[in-house]
């Protein structure tokens, strides 16, 4: 252990002043947290929340039931991140719509999606895009790429969100954010600062390493004991004010900002990202003249409540019992990057 | 002779020995392996052990390797896991119709290298020729016999409250190897697998103790899961040191972009081994002089709690638990 990771270590557990609410919004920081034990120093008194930042998880049962719909009633070759497949829908998901005959494939990359339409101009192919501004500005180069080929066949499942509005939905529900690296290296800082100059927000974007973990935890109490809102970028080493200014304006090229469904959070205005006009021949929902499918998700799990910071996975009736990695009954239990996942698998 | 495998090829006639002479006597040739219907071995003193495996990588050739030497290396490090010198092997083929001759030689000739490095004998050898599409290039099985030594009483079942765990070298570049060479992921990386055979390696960590309790080559599933399977096996905790562990920057990088653990990752050239403490620094200083063992660490200890589980001291200081193995993760690794 180095000399400020032992700084950092001694300002945590040493702290002892009121009660404080610190979320971690990203969910590659949730399952970080977990796998460094950063839990286990916190005090009493620093309840740390895990927030909506996995894109798997907050993805809502409606878009599950939409994607079967077109694995089975349309025919799609539906292409995904490998992590959606398990996700319950409100009946099946999309294993179980595989198992049913439709083809489903996990890919990499939203390009690889493009690619399989290429090559196979017989079938429909459909992308789910999921993901916030770090896996959206891939969806969208996948659609200009489409475009530019005159691809006939290829469509995009748009469920792509936007933390900004995330945020704005989250103000009080915790005393400060950690925000997500790999978010802010995209969008740049200006809606955090915002959010602190305007709504008195505090939070500190932080990086994934265990250093760059626990000294941001750190720099989160520090700050917190004086008492001021504050805004602080704790991963200099990638993240700038200004952001990825092609990455923004290739998303700003291609889609638009649109209301939103969050599982657990439910609809966040303009929280959302789907087509422009100009691409709507590769908005799935438009080509296959998609009717308005709601989605139902279990009653007995208690995803959404863990996702706000409601309760922990483990006050969930089904946690560890009915719904385990192997067989999921809730998003959050699924992805690595899940709370209920890492409460699972760290046996915390 | 046609440059690729046919299905005359495996038809038992003439073709058949042409190929047998070209490819494996050219590369097999010891006065056991004849023409009869199976080797005949002198009389061996001693107890004896045996294993088996079958192996069907894909890609069939990878940087640092190919399916022959990992068919030699598997059962070589196997035997050498139970302290039993590798003595003889046999080896079948199933081949592809089609698959290239020249390749054919390649695999051969590297079985050749890695079986006279340790000095096992290849002694009998058996080749069918499948259809085009009926299996996937050429899989190979091979069967060894070692004699075990006299002062080796090893099993995974022994390892004790107080011993320390030792991997001979840094932890998951197989898996790490043939996950870049299916290029699923569009990442590149010059990393190269550290498929070995560990004959040499076991027998000078005797030369230091017999007092080695387990010892085992982390194959598929990695480090990680030999370890959840020795707590369980021998009833005992295991506690990690994180920041001991040896990991090549090269895996941890493409671990980092995937999201993956490397005591997960496949090995085919690393052992894991389970030594009172007392005899772990000395073990670990012959092990690096080694050729295949130079990164060899201590990376944990054995507790009497925690038992059938395996518990990580993380960088900054807190203990949590390694995630149970959830098996391989890629299909054909070996």
């Amino acid at each position: 252990m180095n000399e400020s990771v032992k700084k950092a270590r001694d300002i945590i557990t040493g702290y002892n002043g009121r009660p404080l609410r610190i979320m971690e919004v990203c969910g590659t920081h949730t399952h970080e947290i977990f796998r460094i034990g950063l839990r286990k120093l916190l005090p009493e008194s620093i309840d740390l929340i895990s927030g909506p930042g996995c894109p798997v998880c907050v993805t809502a049962v409606g878009f599950i039931d939409e994607a079967v719909w077109l694995a089975l009633e349309k025919g799609c070759t539906v292409c995904t991140f490998g992590d959606l497949i398990r996700v319950p829908g409100t009946e099946m998901n999309l294993a179980d719509a595989r198992a049913k005959g439709a083809e489903v494939r996990p890919v990499y990359s939203p390009l690889d999606a493009v690619e399989i339409a290429k090559e196979n101009p017989d079938k429909q192919v459909v992308f789910l895009a999921v993901g916030f501004e770090t896996t959206t500005p891939s969806a969208c180069l996948a659609a200009e790429q489409a475009k530019a080929l005159g691809l006939k066949n290829f469509s995009l499942l748009t469920a792509n969100k936007t933390m900004p509005n995330a945020y704005n939905a989250l103000v009080g529900s915790a005393d400060a954010f950690l925000y997500p690296g790999h978010v802010n290296a995209i969008t740049g800082n200006s809606a955090c600062i915002k959010l602190c100059e305007e709504k008195g927000v505090s939070g500190v974007v932080a990086g994934f390493t265990p250093s760059e973990l626990i000294t941001a935890m750190a720099v989160t109490i520090k700050l917190l004991e004086k008492g001021e809102p504050f805004f602080r970028n704790c991963y200099t080493r990638v993240v700038t004010d200004e952001g990825n200014k092609s990455a923004m304006a290739l998303m700003e090229r291609v889609m638009e900002p649109c209301d939103s469904e969050w599982r657990g959070l439910g609809l966040i205005p303009m929280s959302g990202m789907k087509l422009r006009a100009e691409y709507a021949e590769y908005d799935a929902r438009i080509k296959y003249s998609m009717p308005e499918i709601k989605g139902k998700p279990n009653p007995a799990c208690r995803c959404g409540d863990v996702l706000q910071g409601k309760c922990k996975p483990s006050d969930c009736k089904v946690f560890g019992k009915v719904c385990t990695p192997l067989h999921p009954i809730g998003a959050c239990m699924v992805s690595d990057e899940g709370a209920c996942a890492a409460y699972y698998q760290y046996a915390e | 002779m046609k440059d690729t495998v046919t299905l005359a090829h495996g038809a038992g006639g003439k073709q058949t020995s042409e190929l047998i002479e070209r490819v494996f006597k050219a590369h097999f040739d010891s006065p056991e392996f004849t023409a009869d219907d199976a080797a005949v071995l002198p009389e061996i003193g001693g107890k004896l052990a045996m294993t088996t495996d079958g192996f069907i990588v894909s890609p069939w050739k990878f940087n640092g390797g190919n399916i022959g030497k990992l068919s030699i290396c598997g059962t070589v490090n196997d035997l050498s896991c139970m302290g039993a010198k590798p003595l003889y092997m046999t080896c079948g083929f199933v081949i592809e119709e089609g698959f290239p001759l020249d390749d054919l030689e390649q695999i051969a000739a590297a079985m050749e290298k890695t079986a006279a490095e340790v000095g096992v004998k290849i002694v009998a050898g058996d080749t069918k020729v499948t259809g085009k599409g009926q299996c996937d290039g050429v899989f190979i099985n091979t069967t060894g016999v070692g004699r075990i030594m006299e002062n080796a009483h090893t099993s995974g079942s022994l390892a004790k409250p107080g011993d320390a765990v030792i991997v001979t070298g840094d932890v998951g570049r197989h898996g790490c190897t043939i996950l870049i060479a299916r290029d699923d992921y569009g990442i590149e990386s010059d990393v190269d697998s550290d498929c070995a055979p560990l004959w040499h390696t076991v027998e000078s960590m005797f030369e230091v103790t017999n007092d080695i309790h387990v010892i085992r080559d982390a194959t598929r599933g990695g480090v990680g899961t030999v370890l959840y399977e020795i707590a369980s096996q021998s009833n005992v905790g295991i506690t990690l040191d994180r920041e001991a562990i040896p990991v090549d920057e090269r895996v941890k990088g493409v671990c980092g972009m995937l999201g993956l653990e490397p005591l997960y990752l496949a090995c085919e050239g690393r052992l894991v081994i389970f030594a009172p403490a007392e005899q772990a620094d000395a073990l670990v200083a012959k092990l690096r002089e080694g050729k295949y063992s130079a990164n060899a660490a201590v990376i944990g200890h054995v507790t009497a709690e925690n038992i059938g589980k395996v518990v990580m001291e993380t960088e900054i200081g807190t203990q949590t638990m390694l995630p149970q193995p959830k098996g391989e993760l890629l299909p054909r690794i070996c």
